[in-house]
């Protein structure tokens, strides 16, 4: 800090100090658990989770049905009482601290409920009630906002008792974000919706990262890739990967080349095996064609030799060479599987 | 995140207060803007007042004094029923629905929960079961021709009627965070509310436990075979014991202080 403001003269230095965030702002994790852990009747629910999700980051939250990822959004929230380990949001004890938490997040919850004799814009305005006193038309221009946001203005004044699951899944994030949060978390946010319902949730959550820090637990993994930068995935309560999207599907499994080719291909079979950096094949033989997915532990070498070592036989002709982008669900099912075989 | 805040001012209350305002709002809205607010008053009406209609009408009747007494315990009788379910409701409904998680992940301390539905629906019974059929009450035994009534005693009348009304609606509350089924509340609940009036109930209660008596609402508005001390206020008279109100009045305070302990304790 102190060596940018002196390039300033001194009357800017104010100025500048103002809109300079501190290092130490931005570098502080919302949320940061160390050895989370909470049992429900001697049942681990969650093992002592190690978790950290960086301001503005759109994390998404994985893992299979009953892995933990609802007992975690209930422990940071203050629904639920960790039995072990400690989590800070916005270096906030859960358990101490939780009042001045739940002032900053928005939560939509896996099943969401509301008054059913309310209708959409009652519910908000009562959203809305528990962090604004006023005024009365700032709050209502919000529930208007709000409601034009998720695509239910029409629908404002209908009581919710008629609203259709997809509906539902609307006025949750609505009611998520009406105080403009700056920590959203939504647990299953797309389910029940059709899929403009996901792609208007997916919009929504890419316009409000600029302002808030979104932490979602999905099962819709092209989701999760489309817009986080961030993945956690738990399994059996235990965290088992955790980091950026790109970083996670990079190292995922290695990288996978696809190769098909015309001719003699059990010799380049043969041919593939034989090498160290091969870590794993799998063919497919369609039409007189053979293709192979490659997984090599080094996708430099295997760019520059695959094609000439298919080749250096003869008797084959390349139909199609290609590195194959791997794609989150693979790695998603790739961890998990690894982690089950492990738990076996 | 300031500049995108317009010019709302943030809710800054903190403490056991913290959302109690706008959850009380609700609460009230869900009594007085809905259809609950009629249909109340209604059923009491009806399940009272016309009960005593019908009675007074009859030339063959009972005296105007003692159809008064058969108000106070078929009021005694019948009105914990209701409460009880209503109240339960407040809080097991809540909690089975999901809405009470919502709404605890907001800025709202669990005190300020139970608090709201305490004063909403107190309010709500205090109008609906208590002051409006005891006003026609009055009326219907002014009509009957029933002479001595004291206004100010009426008004005390009124007054242990809501204490008794108060003590199943707090014991109901407490109960509902005590047990995540309907039964045992009521269950409880209704024994203790029939081993009064009903003699078939008090008459052990009578023998082995006689201090009961002086330590429960039973006698309060219906009493064992003798007079209620709301029928003392009534008439102007100067109350027997005043021992009963005061063991009301802390039983309520203890059933809150349990339901708030219970739901701060409470995992969703």
């Amino acid at each position: 800090m102190n060596s940018i403001t002196t390039k300033f003269p001194q009357d800017l230095t104010k100025q500048v100090t103002e809109w300079i965030v501190p290092v130490s702002e931005t570098s502080v994790p919302v949320i940061e658990a160390h050895g989370l852990s909470k049992a429900y009747k001697g049942v681990e629910a969650l093992k002592s989770l190690d978790l950290q999700v960086q301001k503005n980051s759109i994390c998404g939250f994985l893992g299979p049905n009953g892995a933990g990822k609802t007992t975690t959004i209930k422990l940071l929230l203050g629904l639920a009482r960790p039995t072990g380990g400690s989590a800070l949001v916005f270096g906030k004890d859960i358990e101490k601290e939780n009042d001045l938490i739940r002032r900053k997040v928005g939560y939509l919850s896996q099943d969401p409920r509301y008054y059913d004799y309310m209708t959409a814009r009652q519910t908000l305005r009562f959203t809305a009630g528990f962090f604004y006193e006023g005024p009365k038309v700032e709050i209502e221009n919000r529930v208007a906002e709000t409601l034009e946001l998720v695509g239910l203005s029409d629908k404002a004044d209908r009581p919710i008792k008629g609203f259709s699951g997809g509906e539902r899944q609307r006025l949750g994030i609505a009611q998520a974000q009406v105080n403009y949060p700056d920590l959203l978390i939504l647990d299953e946010p797309a389910a029940s919706l059709d899929p403009i319902g996901r792609r208007d949730v997916l919009e929504v959550m890419e316009k409000l990262r600029k302002h808030s820090t979104i932490f979602y637990s999905t099962h819709i993994l092209d989701d999760v890739q489309r817009v986080s930068d961030t993945v956690v995935i738990l399994n059996h309560g235990e965290l088992v990967a955790q980091g950026p999207i790109e970083e996670l599907l990079a190292n995922g499994q290695g990288t996978t080349f696809t190769l098909t080719v015309k001719g003699d291909s059990a010799a380049v079979e043969t041919r593939l095996h034989n090498q160290s950096w091969v870590t794993g094949i799998k063919t497919i033989s369609k039409n007189g064609r053979v293709s192979w997915r490659i997984q090599v532990s080094d996708p430099q070498i295997a760019e520059d030799q695959l094609v000439p070592l298919a080749l250096a036989g003869g008797g084959v002709t390349i139909c199609e060479f290609g590195r194959k982008a791997q794609n989150l669900e693979e790695v998603f099912m790739n961890i998990v599987e690894e982690d089950n075989h492990d738990h076996v | 995140m300031t500049t995108y805040e317009s010019s709302l001012i943030s809710n800054r209350t903190m403490g056991w207060r913290m959302g109690l305002r706008n959850m009380l709002l609700k609460e009230n809205f869900a009594w007085w803007r809905t259809r609950r607010w009629w249909i109340q008053i209604l059923v009491a009406v009806l399940i009272l007042n016309g009960s005593l209609a019908l009675n007074l009408r009859d030339p063959m009747g009972a005296p105007v004094d003692a159809q008064a007494i058969n108000y106070l315990n078929t009021s005694a009788l019948f009105v914990p029923i209701l409460i009880v379910i209503l109240a339960q409701d407040a809080i097991l409904g809540e909690r089975h629905s999901g809405t009470t998680a919502w709404v605890l992940s907001k800025p709202l301390q669990r005190p300020a929960f139970i608090l709201s539905k305490l004063i909403a629906y107190g309010l709500g019974f205090l109008v609906t079961w208590v002051l409006i059929p005891n006003i026609i009450f009055y009326i219907q035994l002014v009509a009957a021709g029933r002479e001595g009534l004291s206004i100010p005693g009426f008004i005390g009348l009124i007054g242990l009627s809501f204490l008794n009304l108060l003590f199943y609606m707090t014991l109901a509350l407490m109960l509902a965070t005590l047990f995540d089924s309907r039964t045992p509340g009521l269950g409880i609940s209704l024994l203790i509310a029939w081993a009064g009036p009903l003699q078939i109930f008090a008459k052990p209660f009578e023998k082995y436990t006689p201090w009961l008596e002086d330590i429960l609402p039973w006698k309060l508005i219906s009493g064992f075979g003798e007079p209620p001390l709301a029928g003392y206020l009534a008439l102007g008279a100067k109350l027997p014991t005043v021992v009963p109100i005061i063991a009301t009045v802390l039983w309520c305070v203890v059933f809150i202080g349990v339901a708030i302990w219970r739901t701060g304790r409470e995992e969703f």
